[in-house]
């Protein structure tokens, strides 16, 4: 079956006006979450994060941190231009053929102008000077190997890790569903897009984990009133938190908090604080919207033809050029 | 080498700082390393083969060069997750209906490509832009 234009366009407009009656802003604190059948507040299911809020605010925007309700409305169909729409000139397929535009399906309301919130300027806070020295060098490292191997490429193209689910989670432009799940001491979230599930255990201080390492740092969770605290340290030199380049220090810490604000909603909050890499945390959140959609499978290593293309391209030019190949 | 790098030190600089500065990433990979924007093509043949599959889907077109000889190219597109909620499979694309794709080479010279535009002979669109599929085709 395919569904034609003007019936998508009558399903995403109704779902809009739908979530436009549920606003998350402040909503928490009028709601009383349903609780499990062993007493923990309900947060499971499968949820959209689908926007086109930026994750840093327009610096023209200075600390306006959100739209009035006709900004909002003037502005929430919009495609999200810089973000996701491909250049004319990309060599790149059009991200709409797909429907992988954020403004093509449900978006869940959030008139805030940036997902960041902390600082109030909504912007990234500058890392250290220290630390910048280390990201250039390493970006520059990369650069010169960047094709040398397949494990010289980026976790993302290589099918390991998007930089999107975190921690902290962070919504993204297509396949945005993440589901959560609960059972008694523990909270599962996992995302779409590539299947990453955290298994989050409950405790009342940080359990040892068994000397196990998760690349993006071992997570467990707390309930302080009706809302899930949950606490990430200990992340690997495998990745690298957002704009940064170099990885957590020691002392890199992510806190996200998970709160129920209606019977179809929930709102996350995270801050990122590392005092090797910025004199400042950051932080922010986003609401997120129950969607009756299972997460489908993303299965992206089987079928990801576009690394071992990438290399074969490049080693053919090798044989091409004057200079020897690696 | 180091003279394709520098060619393409641009790009991947470029390519890191969107991954890295944006939350909403368009792509998977780095399309402009995998595909040569210095060749451009149009390519037309008939639907053999879909693959829509994570992470982008691939379909097989048999088109007939200028030599008249039948050859098999393989067109990269986008994550299907987003079509299956609409419906659309695989099988919602018919062996055997044509294809025009307008899109470049892959970087090694061999038969693949980049669709920037997937279109059915009739002009419509693929999939969804800027029109569906024409009804009965499905």
């Amino acid at each position: 079956m395919i569904v034609n234009r003007a019936t998508s366009l009558r399903l995403v407009a109704t779902s809009l006006l739908l979530l436009a009656a549920v606003d998350t802003v402040g909503a928490a604190e009028q709601y009383k979450a349903p609780r499990t059948s062993w007493g923990d507040p309900l947060i499971e299911g499968v949820y959209t994060n689908n926007t086109n809020v930026p994750f840093e605010r327009p610096a023209k925007l200075g600390d306006k941190a959100f739209y009035t309700e006709q900004e909002y409305a003037a502005r929430k169909n919009a495609p999200a231009v810089v973000e996701t729409t491909t250049n004319p000139t990309d060599v790149h397929y059009q991200t709409a053929d797909f429907d992988l535009d954020p403004e093509q399906n449900p978006m869940v309301r959030n008139p805030r102008t940036s997902i960041l919130t902390q600082p109030a300027n909504g912007r990234m806070p500058p890392l250290r000077a220290d630390a910048q020295r280390r990201s250039d060098a390493a970006r520059a490292a990369q650069q010169a190997h960047a094709f040398d191997s397949a494990q010289n490429r980026p976790l993302q193209e290589r099918c390991l890790l998007w930089a999107h689910e975190g921690p902290p989670l962070r919504p993204v432009g297509y396949n945005t569903l993440v589901q959560l799940a609960q059972t008694r001491g523990y909270v599962v979230l996992m995302t779409e897009m590539i299947h990453d599930a955290r298994v989050i255990p409950l405790a009342k201080s940080r359990p040892d984990f068994g000397g196990l390492k998760r690349w993006q740092g071992n997570s467990w969770g707390r309930w302080e009133g009706d809302t899930l605290v949950i606490e990430t340290t200990g992340f690997s030199d495998q990745v690298t938190p957002r704009g940064s380049g170099v990885p957590m220090g020691p002392e890199g810490k992510v806190i996200e908090k998970i709160t129920r604000t209606g019977p179809k909603s929930i709102r996350y909050e995270f801050t990122v604080s590392d005092p090797s890499l910025w004199d400042v945390p950051w932080g922010g959140e986003f609401p997120m919207e129950l969607t009756d959609q299972p997460l489908f499978e993303y299965a992206c290593h089987e079928g990801n033809y576009g690394l071992p293309n990438t290399l074969r391209g490049i080693r053919k030019e090798e044989q091409t050029s004057s200079r020897k190949p690696r | 080498m180091s003279q394709h790098i520098n060619r393409l030190l641009p790009l991947l600089l470029l390519a890191t700082v969107l991954a890295l500065a944006s939350v909403l990433a368009s792509a998977h990979h780095s399309f402009s390393a995998e595909f040569d924007i210095n060749k451009p093509i149009e390519l037309r043949g008939k639907v053999i083969k879909v693959e829509l599959i994570n992470p982008h889907s691939w379909i097989h077109i048999e088109v007939t060069n200028k030599q008249g000889l039948k050859e098999t190219w393989m067109v990269e597109g986008g994550s299907p997750n987003a079509l299956f909620r609409h419906g659309i499979t695989k099988n919602s694309i018919p062996l055997g209906a044509e294809l025009v794709v307008i899109g470049y080479q892959a970087r090694d010279g061999g038969n693949r490509a980049v669709g920037r535009t997937l279109k059915l002979a009739n002009g419509q669109s693929l999939f969804f832009y800027p029109s569906p599929l024409p009804t009965g085709v499905q």
